[in-house]
């Protein structure tokens, strides 16, 4: 187990503000960051995902690990992934389902894309298991998976020239978006929630990021001087959303997606006001972990276990949300299913670690 | 049932002479149709009335004259398939749509954006933007009518309204049918945050020449009690008549098939979900209806061609009285509530 970090650290906020943006309505939504810029957590959650693929990919003094055991790592990586995908969607349509026949209410059925699952059973199993099947706040993991699939390419070429990479990625990146390339969502209409072939630019980022600030003292000394530029962006994005400003998508010259501010296709608008987010806050850790105390020590267990915790929050997010409908909501359920919610994610990060920790358990 | 079968005959004939007149519209023989024995029997039939001559200038209102009477003593639509058949009052509030009239002066592809929650139907050939495109397809004849459906995740009061912009924006349609409002309800949303982003994202698609027709949610008996439900059903409707758009009034529909269907079985598991299927089956044929009707509103303005109406509109052909070949329009049979 690793001591606390500033990557571990931000990946448990971003994962507590997945968790708490995805019940809709609560009370806490608003005090979420999400609220007040234009790109929200899971931006940060990508490129912090490909700034751990870089991590994962080199040994302790920096040299790279041997090529085929990269690839075998994000592929064994990628299944892993994939799994959680089918478990927490498979679970969620039962907790739907299951909701729907206690409180004999069809409506629930409705519930974010699940009715299709419901209604058309045949074709929907078969999207289901491949991904083009979506529901609703579960549409992160299958992002993942496609990134982690072909994070390979984009990880050997960038042990050549991490400029090379970039370019691959930005260009694959602006294609997209002038053509409006998407992988389509079946047996529904439509496409992809979060946009595999924009999303990627985030990834790569993450890693070259990664490569880069560990090998170049130039980075190290300059970045911090452009955090006025990052507070700079960060301001115009908190006075943009708290005033609703933003393009009418059908006002704006084409291509569309470059002026407009989308999240399935990542505009450039997002990815700026990121990367602002990013130099803003880039020495912010070092400053507040000592102040924070075990509230940093816990973000960071959330954050080293990122991949159980996300799946368990989804699961979570979803439960809170049907108790909420059958209670009614208000603030005093949102204090109980948030906290609880919050607590559950720090046990899951626990338990994944004491079960790591243990010998493996003797089976019954 | 020689009755019906007789008068199944007249409404046949009648609507293969208007096929044959060509463009020419004749109006509908609702007369009486002819149907299976079940679930409606209790209700008073419709006579043969005289059918309606035939007429240049379309038109299928709801047949009051000859409609039967439903289950509160007002008219049902006998335009509508019989397990669907709801009185005109509780289907629809109607309005001008100027986009798609525009569309069909100009004879150019009415391309509709159907955004909703469950956009799905009982296997592929009959999901609902299917059965949207077929039946909108026979009530406007030479008309070409493409249907895109699209699920909307997350809550109008919470970013879905800036996602339906961009899905408009990508499609340019010239109708977006809209069923809104479940996922607001499920989330518990504030009510006036809900009807203000409402009438934010209607306001915007108006004001770029776009029609909206919206759908209101589903009733279900264990929500007929939830205020908050109510109301946010309410807060669609007021939404519809603020912005002058038509609403299809699925709430009200479906309550009223529930009553009809009600055979004291309400506590059975499943009678609610059962109800539910039936009002999945029969939206596109709601919407169909609202839309054909509200077609026939009149212009605020002449448009030069007073006195001529824009547009002329078959009888639904689809009208059980003149059902084709079965699947086509791949409705099941009618069911019935008591299995």
């Amino acid at each position: 187990m690793r001591e606390p970090n500033a990557v571990d650290f931000w990946r448990g906020l971003a994962l507590v503000t997945i968790f708490v943006n995805h019940i809709p309505g609560n009370t806490f939504e608003r005090y979420t960051y999400s609220q007040y810029g234009i790109s929200d957590a899971a931006e940060l959650f990508v490129f912090l995902a490909g700034w751990s693929i870089g991590i994962a990919t080199r040994e302790r003094d920096g040299r790279p690990e041997p090529r085929l055991r990269t690839v075998l790592r994000l592929l064994s990586r990628t299944i892993e992934v994939y799994r959680a995908q089918i478990t927490t969607m498979a679970l969620a349509l039962a907790m739907i389902a299951g909701t729907a026949l206690v409180l004999d209410n069809p409506l629930l059925l409705e519930w974010h894309n699940a009715g299709g699952f419901f209604a058309d059973p045949i074709q929907t199993m078969v999207g289901f298991v491949m991904l083009t099947h979506q529901l609703g706040f579960f549409n992160i993991l299958p992002l993942y998976v496609v990134l982690l699939g072909i994070a390979p390419v984009f990880v050997l070429i960038g042990r050549v020239s991490r400029v090379a990479a970039l370019a691959l990625s930005f260009g694959l990146y602006a294609a997209s978006l002038v053509f409006e390339w998407n992988l389509p969502s079946w047996p529904g209409e439509g496409d992809w929630f979060f946009d595999p072939f924009c999303w990627q630019l985030l990834l790569v980022m993450g890693f070259t990021a990664q490569d880069w600030s560990r090998t170049s003292p130039w980075l190290k000394r300059s970045a911090p001087r452009l955090v006025p530029v990052g507070v700079l962006i960060v301001l115009t994005g908190i006075v943009l959303s708290v005033l609703e400003l933003r393009p009418d998508p059908l006002l704006v010259p084409d291509p569309r997606l470059v002026f407009t501010f989308d999240k399935t296709y990542l505009s450039p608008a997002r990815v700026i006001h990121f990367l602002g987010v990013l130099l803003a806050f880039q020495t912010l850790y070092a400053v507040i972990a000592p102040r924070l105390g075990w509230v940093a020590t816990f973000l960071a267990s959330l954050g080293r276990n990122s991949l159980a915790v996300f799946s368990i929050g989804s699961l979570l997010s979803l439960a809170a949300q049907l108790v909420r409908f059958w209670t009614g909501g208000g603030v005093v359920v949102d204090v109980f299913v948030v906290g609880f919610g919050l607590f559950a994610l720090g046990f899951t990060a626990w338990f994944v670690e004491w079960r790591s920790r243990k010998p493996r358990l003797s089976s019954p | 049932m020689a009755l019906p079968k007789a008068a199944a005959l007249v409404a046949l004939s009648l609507s293969l002479a208007g096929m044959a007149g060509g463009s020419v519209v004749s109006a509908q023989a609702p007369a009486a149709q002819p149907q299976p024995p079940g679930p409606e029997d209790f209700m008073p039939r419709p006579g043969p009335a005289a059918p309606v001559p035939a007429s240049p200038t379309v038109v299928s209102p709801p047949n009051v004259a000859s409609a039967g009477a439903g289950v509160d003593g007002e008219a049902v639509d006998v335009t509508l398939s019989p397990e669907c058949r709801v009185p005109g009052s509780k289907l629809y509030t109607l309005a001008r749509l100027g986009a798609v009239k525009a569309a069909l002066k100009e004879k150019h592809p009415v391309r509709v954006l159907a955004i909703g929650a469950s956009t799905m139907g009982l296997g592929a050939s009959a999901t609902y933007p299917v059965k949207l495109e077929t039946a909108l397809e026979r009530s406007l004849p030479d008309v070409d009518v493409v249907v895109e459906s699209r699920g909307l995740q997350g809550e109008i009061a919470s970013g879905a309204g800036e996602r339906l912009r961009s899905m408009v924006a990508e499609l340019e349609p010239d109708l977006v049918i809209w069923q809104v409002g479940s996922h607001d309800a499920l989330a518990r949303v504030d009510l006036d945050a809900f009807e203000s982003a409402l009438d934010e994202t209607v306001q915007w698609i108006k004001g770029h020449a776009i029609d909206v027709v919206l759908v209101s949610p589903v009733y279900t008996a264990s929500l007929a009690q939830d205020a908050y439900y109510t109301s946010l059903v309410g807060k669609v409707q007021e939404v519809a008549r603020r912005e002058g758009v038509p609403l299809v009034q699925r709430y009200e529909a479906m309550r009223y098939l529930a009553l009809r269907n009600d055979k004291g079985e309400g506590h059975l598991l499943g009678t609610q979900f059962r109800l539910n299927d039936l009002g999945l089956r029969c939206m596109a044929e709601h919407v169909t209806r609202a839309i054909t009707l509200s077609l026939l509103q009149p212009d605020p303005v002449s448009t030069g061609s007073a006195g001529r109406p824009a547009l002329t509109l078959a009888p639904p052909k689809d009208s059980p009285g003149v059902k084709d070949s079965a699947g086509v329009r791949g409705t099941p049979p009618p069911v019935s509530p008591g299995d």
